[in-house]
């Protein structure tokens, strides 16, 4: 999976600091992006509706709207994601090109038609709205759904530049049509991003069907490594719920949200921040992309080689110790990267919510929020390599650590009074962090030992 | 634990009496890769000696490598035959998953000293192998999961590698290392479970004269030992031309030593240890001829531990094919035998080529299955038809000898090595002369052994091998010499009927295996089972 990587790394090797910020540039919008450009984008909705005139209880209610929609569809999607991504790599590596695409089809089917029957009951139950919100509100979400799988295979694709433009050409589409059906307020917004969502969808997967051959339509060999399957998928599950808790608990404890629409409640103290917070992690994304899926996937690849083709043990070793100095740089790049990040938000982060509108109250939580959402860029890093290592029941060790300490943690700030929100899930992610780096390392001790003796 | 493994008992009349406390068989024959899946020359001979000794009840004990190479049972089983047990070395891969575990490091060190011992003085004493067998896959030692998995026994293998290993390759090492110790604790496990016997037999080394000395050493009973070929040397000849071992010796990597890679040379010396295991526990050791024992003696067996039993074959059934015999010399030449490599039926086949050139109605026949190396039958026959022979030279397969010989103006034996060809002896007795390499007993056979053997004359000739020219040219000598070729015939039939009888054979192992029961523990021949009761029900169904 290290097309996109590798092919941004090639603008870099033209050493000027113009190429350097276009790789990262680049690199940031390829990895972050989709997650970003969404929370971007619909705050300029948001902001943009408000001045043409629709009612600030409207955009309230669409940013929840998609918020929900984007933690639903996260959810219900992730253990596929990661399912996916693995077998995509799996046939990639055994040369069966040929059978990725009609398991693509199979896994939309699965994930957007499976996600209907159950979202559609209780969309049309819970939801007093007119019907064409409630359908507004399915659409959207079997059109996020099946945009996550889609967005799978970015990094495995080598034309960053198209990806980008995509990218930009679809948020801008969902902006304008939103405000151009504004004044249908909730529901023209609606409208927009489900129009801007749908769009990228459908050139993503133009751009999969183009790239990749097939010779059948429909497959379901995914589902058929039942081992395999059950691990990926509740890793995946767990890592979306644990990045999620926080959220629905505050969305759902009475003092700290209010109902927004349907059964849908907000925390206008919790929230703000944190969504904020999250469009700063791009610098360590971009990063990311750069360190661990190029460098990092090339030393990995160099030392499964040299144990595959008969090289010394000296030599297997010395391409561990390599491979692990990968790592480890990728892992000081994000931190450095993401401290310097931290740091320019801690100058700044006043002035930056006076810009944006909220509260200054808010600024104690947007720190620890910026901190936490930074040490999430690591933990996603070193999650990635383990998962490099095939490292399975560790990752999901991990994850299920993360989904309960944030769970708990969050519940005690709860108690703990309003200063402490927000510390509950920057604890539970450092330490998931932490114990992440101490099975990295002790992964990495043993990793000749493991690839010789356990194989099989 | 042990999922190749497949133990049947084929006793009819042995119902209602418990396996554990009598003898199931007088001589558990520990047979590695040959009777009764596979036919061939030693094959024949187990064969011929359980039929040949009736009053002796026999435990079939079989080793091959992988289940996926035999097929069925090629020979029904006489009816002294009491059980018989199917083991295969390869197993196919453990179903349960591989688990991480520590491995228990004081066995490791122990086998660290073992195996320092072993490069040392290459000579164990007694109780240094019943030590190192009694820790095979115990608890207290090294498990095969410990072997396999655990960090001990990866510490102990990169340790080892780092000191010793001379190639390069990491991955080659590793899985040499596994594939040399796995069939241990399979043989320890076969070792452990075989019900009573009151002595065991090998015919051959390595791992079933292995496997014979750990029976021996557990149980105290005697290990009688017979080798037909010389097990080590027919390795050594194996690895020579494996292709499976990749050797590094390039251009880049030229080393002074690199006419043989050590993982090549780990794979001799693991033979060669284990054959002298062998050679140790056994007694007595039985070789074909006087050039084996003398082998064996240079491979560490204790010369007066040593003797000769030839092989010998029926005459009564030869003296048909003898008198179906035309009166002429057919220019007929057969070579009976398998057609593999080692048969060096090429050669053959070139002789052949300059046979044909003198007499142009001479026919080649060979005679023997194609199924064991089926790229090697596809070259000889593209040489049959570059060579023009297609007239001359047939690929019979697998005929009935006694069929054949009678046709034949002269049995060719072109083999690089060869032991006691029994064709040759059959060869004899049915009035055919023999032209054979100077290979294992061939020049016994044809010239003689001892001087009144040797005043018998020459049964035929011996040539050098690969020699085409010279085999073609002592063959063209006797078919145009009907006077030599008469000689040759009256020499043979003198000489199998006085050396190779197989009531000899039968009366040396009567004599062998009387004396090993007396020694054992249990008894009499005969006295644990009464296998003739009912004979028809002991074959064997694949």
């Amino acid at each position: 999976m290290a097309g996109i990587g590798s092919e941004i790394k090639k603008i870099l090797e033209r050493d000027s600091y113009w190429s350097v910020l276009r790789a990262y540039g680049y690199a940031g919008l390829v990895s972050g992006g989709p997650w970003v450009l969404s929370i971007l984008s619909i705050m300029m909705i948001g902001i943009l509706a408000v001045v043409l005139g629709v009612a600030q209880r409207e955009v309230n209610a669409f940013q929840i709207c998609v918020t929900y929609l984007m933690a639903g569809s996260l959810i219900w999607t992730g253990g596929m994601q990661l399912m996916f991504t693995r077998f995509v790599a799996d046939q990639t590596y055994s040369n069966n090109q040929a059978e990725i695409l009609p398991n693509l089809f199979g896994v939309l089917l699965v994930t957007m038609a499976g996600g209907s029957v159950w979202a559609a009951p209780f969309i049309f139950w819970s939801f007093a709205e007119p019907f064409i919100q409630q359908l507004l509100l399915l659409t959207n979400f079997i059109v996020l759904s099946g945009l996550w799988i889609a967005l799978i295979f970015l990094s495995g694709m080598k034309a960053y530049r198209r990806i980008v433009f995509t990218l930009i050409r679809g948020y801008s589409l969902g902006i304008a049509v939103a405000l151009v059906a504004s004044p249908w307020a909730l529901n023209g917004l609606l409208l927009g991003v489900l129009i801007g969502h749908g769009y990228l969808l459908f050139s993503f997967l133009h751009h999969i069907v183009r790239e990749y051959p097939g010779h059948s339509l429909l497959k379901f060999d995914f589902l058929r490594n039942r081992r395999n399957f059950y691990i990926l998928f509740a890793v995946g599950t767990l890592y979306y719920l644990a990045v999620w808790v926080d959220k629905f608990i505050f969305w759902f404890v009475p003092y700290t949200s209010e109902a927004v629409i349907g059964p849908l409640r907000a925390s206008i103290i919790y929230d703000l921040p944190i969504f904020l917070a999250y469009l700063f992690i791009l610098p360590g994304m971009a990063v990311f992309l750069v360190t661990m899926e190029a460098d990092f996937a090339e030393q990995h690849e160099r030392f499964y080689r040299a144990v595959r083709e008969g090289d010394t043990l000296m030599h297997i070793e010395y391409r561990r110790d390599q491979m692990v100095y990968a790592a480890r740089q990728g892992i000081y790049e994000i931190f450095k990267v993401q401290g310097l990040t931290v740091a320019l938000c801690l100058l700044w982060g006043r002035e930056l919510l006076h810009v944006v509108g909220i509260s200054p109250l808010y600024i104690h939580l947007f720190y620890i929020d910026v901190v936490a959402v930074s040490v999430q860029v690591l933990l996603m890093a070193i999650l990635n390599v383990l998962f490099y290592l095939d490292a399975r029941r560790e990752v999901l060790i991990i994850t299920a650590f993360f989904f309960i300490t944030n769970l708990i943690f969050t519940f005690a700030t709860l108690h703990l009074g309003a200063e402490t929100f927000g510390y509950g899930f920057a604890a539970s992610v450092t330490l998931s962090a932490f114990l992440s780096l101490f099975i990295l390392s002790q992964k990495f001790n043993r990793l000749e030992y493991e690839t010789f003796m356990l194989q099989n | 634990m042990n999922s190749g493994t497949e133990t049947r008992v084929v006793q009819a009349v042995r119902a209602g009496r418990p396996m554990a406390d009598k003898p199931v068989a007088d001589i558990a024959l520990l047979l590695e890769g040959t009777y009764p899946y596979v036919r061939g020359g030693v094959s024949a001979w187990v064969h011929q000696i359980i039929s040949g000794l009736p009053e002796i009840s026999f435990a079939v004990i079989f080793i091959g490598g992988d289940q996926k190479m035999y097929g069925p049972a090629q020979y029904q089983f006489p009816s002294n035959v009491t059980h018989v047990e199917t083991h295969y070395l390869l197993r196919p891969a453990k179903s349960s998953k591989a688990s991480a575990r520590k491995g228990n490091r004081r066995a490791f060190s122990e086998m660290a000293e073992l195996h320092a011992h072993i490069r040392q003085s290459a000579q164990l004493s007694g109780e240094e192998i019943i030590s190192a067998f009694s820790r095979l896959g115990s608890a207290e030692g090294v498990s095969e999961e410990d072997f396999l998995y655990s960090e001990a026994s990866w510490d102990y293998i990169t340790h080892q590698y780092r000191e010793r290993c001379t190639e390069p390759s990491f991955v080659d090492y590793f899985w040499a290392i596994r594939a040399m110790h796995a069939p241990l604790f399979i043989l320890a496990d076969i070792a452990a479970k075989l019900p009573p016997v009151k002595a065991v037999h090998a015919i051959s080394t390595g791992y079933a004269g292995l496997l014979g000395a750990m029976i021996r050493l557990q149980r105290g009973i005697p290990f009688v030992l017979t080798e037909h070929g010389i097990y080590t040397k027919e390795r050594k000849i194996d690895l020579a031309q494996a292709t499976w071992i990749h050797d590094h010796s390039d251009d880049v990597c030229n080393t002074l030593h690199d006419e043989m890679g050590y993982i090549r040379g780990l794979w001799i010396k693991f033979y060669e240890q284990i054959g002298r295991m062998a050679y140790a526990q056994a007694s007595p050791i039985v070789s074909l001829y006087e050039g084996n024992r003398l082998r064996q003696i240079a491979d560490g067996a204790a010369p007066e531990k040593t003797r000769v039993i030839t092989n010998g074959i029926n005459l009564q059934r030869y003296q048909a094919a003898l008198e179906k015999r035309p009166d002429g010399i057919p220019p007929i030449l057969g070579l009976i035998g398998r057609v593999v490599p080692i048969k060096d039926i090429k050669t053959f086949i070139r002789t052949m080529r300059m046979l044909v050139n003198e007499r142009t109605d001479a026919q080649g026949w060979i005679v023997g299955p194609e199924d064991e190396a089926p790229s090697y039958v596809n070259e000889c026959k593209e040489l049959v038809a570059s060579l023009g022979l297609k007239d001359h030279v047939k690929f019979l397969g697998f005929q009935n000898v006694a069929e054949i010989l009678p046709q034949l103006g002269l049995m060719v034996l072109t083999s690089i090595s060869e032991a006691l060809p029994l064709v040759v002896l059959e060869a004899f007795a049915s009035g055919v002369p023999c032209l054979a390499t100077d290979v294992g007993s061939c020049r016994e056979l044809i010239e003689g052994n001892s001087e009144g053997d040797r005043a018998l004359g020459a049964a035929g000739s011996v040539v050098f091998i690969a020699d085409p020219e010279g085999a073609a040219k002592a063959a063209l000598e006797l078919l145009n010499n009907a006077m030599r070729w008469r000689a040759a015939q009256r020499a043979g039939l003198e000489r199998v009927k006085r050396y190779y009888d197989d009531k000899l054979m039968f009366s040396s192992y009567r004599e062998l295996y009387v004396q090993a029961l007396r020694d054992a523990p249990g008894g009499i021949p005969g006295g644990a089972p009464q296998p003739s009761a009912s004979p028809a029900s002991l074959t064997i169904q694949e």
